[in-house]
């Protein structure tokens, strides 16, 4: 066990660019406390989509370390290293994606248990039965047999999310899990994911949505030009910015004209 | 036109005789297409040249020259290159199976590199190993997509096997031909050919488009 002040996750001088040019994180450092829900928000292009992807070990990078429980899983010594991912470690991380990526030739369960059965090793009849009572709690108990094309967009986030859980994570990674869904969907996937949270999931979450960044997050990073600007609770980075780039940014997206 | 039909001067029998000839090169030509296509295009997605190479150039061979063209080389160059010789019936299977492995081969390439990037992080944030995600996402997805394409270059090789009847293969072609010059009867006799070409390939090319709608169903 972690006492409570240790972070649950450290991010230490993370590098990472995409080719000679474009540098996408330049020097990231965030330390985020066991049951800490951390909404990252900015503009396009500032790095915020890339990190939840080195956290899950996603993407090469050029320097820099993560740990996670105090474990360093993800590390390079240079941009010529190897990214060193450990995968055991990786394993305490789920992760929703902005295009849900369920798998389209399985079923809605046959989606949630062949990780677990194939990962684990766990029994097939043991996962059938969690991943049905998963669906049961989600509202989706009816669709256990469906296939992904048939399910609404929502429908779908909801399952991914189901999915991920089958693998008990530590961390939660949801990088903008509600910006391809039609706005009456919204709701009901932030519903669940506001659920975890009551149950206090640790979870980064990336989303453009800012209401419901202020309803969900215990802490707001606010990310651009691959370092973060400001850090704080949300009352703070969403309500009072210090920064003038959080401020400028927080502005438009509320379309508030000084 | 005073020309008057007479279809009763044509004998199926010969006709269903090469029909049949025509089926075992079909079905032949397909086993090796359908399953070495498949090897062949993991070593034409090859990071190393050596094995990528060697593999395009065979491809391409079959895509960018003409089947009939194939067809004859075999038939003389092989015996005379490798000093094997083999019945015509044979080269004619190894000349259309090697031609279909080719475009089999591009059609399972295509289909694998068109699984989405999302589907294999989604794979690895599940904690899938490389050879698990392989099996369990990128196959069952590219094989499914590569279907309706496999079933298309088959039925096109049924309807280039037509080709073999050149090199002395006795299949529907050459039965029509011989039997055209028999009876003096070409129209109706090659009528009855296409004929007979159209009653197979039809079917199997309405169940392709089926599948194609199923498909885009499925994963729209």
């Amino acid at each position: 066990m972690t006492s409570a002040s240790a972070p649950l996750v450290a991010i230490r001088a993370l590098h990472k660019s995409y080719g000679p040019h474009i540098q996408v994180l330049k020097g990231l450092d965030i330390e985020m406390k066991p049951g800490e829900r951390v909404v990252v928000i900015g503009p396009s292009g500032g790095g915020k989509s890339t990190l939840l992807r080195v956290m899950m070990g996603l993407e090469k990078i050029d320097s820099g370390a993560v740990t996670f429980g105090g474990k360093p899983y993800i590390s390079s010594a240079g941009p010529d290293a190897k990214t060193v991912i450990d995968t055991e470690v990786r394993r305490s991380i789920g992760m929703v994606f902005q295009h849900y990526t369920l798998f389209p030739h399985l079923s809605v369960i046959q989606n949630l248990v062949l990780a677990p059965c194939k990962v684990r090793g766990e029994k097939k009849a043991s996962a059938m039965r969690r991943a049905q009572a998963l669906l049961e709690r989600f509202g989706l108990g009816a669709k256990a047999n469906a296939f992904p094309a048939q399910l609404s967009g929502g429908q779908k986030q909801r399952v991914a999310i189901a999915r991920a859980l089958m693998l008990d994570p530590k961390l939660m990674l949801f990088d903008e899990v509600t910006s391809a869904l039609d706005p009456e969907l919204v709701a009901e996937v932030e519903q669940v994911i506001l659920q975890l949270a009551n149950q206090n999931m640790p979870m980064m979450i990336v989303t453009h949505d800012m209401w419901f960044a202020r309803n969900i997050a215990s802490r707001v990073i606010f990310c651009a030009g691959g370092v973060v600007v400001e850090d704080g609770p949300p009352e703070q980075v969403l309500g009072a910015p210090r920064e003038e780039r959080t401020r400028e940014f927080i502005d438009r997206v509320f379309h508030i004209k000084q | 036109m005073n020309y008057t039909f007479d279809f009763n001067a044509v004998s199926l029998g010969p006709l269903i005789e090469g029909l049949v000839v025509t089926v075992q090169l079909t079905i032949a030509a397909n086993l090796i297409g359908v399953i070495l296509g498949f090897p062949l295009a993991l070593l034409l997605m090859s990071r190393l040249a050596v094995i990528r190479w060697p593999a395009t150039l065979f491809v391409e061979f079959f895509r960018c020259t003409p089947a009939i063209v194939q067809i004859v080389w075999f038939f003389y160059c092989v015996p005379m290159l490798f000093n094997v010789f083999l019945g015509s019936v044979t080269m004619g299977i190894l000349a259309l199976g090697l031609n279909l492995m080719a475009f089999n081969a591009e059609a399972y390439r295509a289909a694998i590199q068109a699984v989405p990037r999302e589907q294999i992080d989604a794979g690895i944030a599940l904690g899938l190993n490389p050879l698990q995600r392989v099996f369990h996402i990128v196959l069952p997805s590219a094989l499914r997509a590569s279907v309706p394409v496999l079933l298309t270059n088959g039925i096109v090789i049924f309807q280039q096997s037509a080709l073999v009847a050149i090199v002395a293969v006795q299949d529907l072609m050459y039965q029509a031909k011989t039997l055209a010059t028999e009876t003096y009867r070409p129209i109706e006799t090659f009528t009855i050919a296409a004929l007979i070409y159209f009653a197979v390939s039809f079917p199997v090319s309405q169940v392709v488009g089926w599948l194609e709608r199923r498909r885009q169903i499925l994963t729209s």
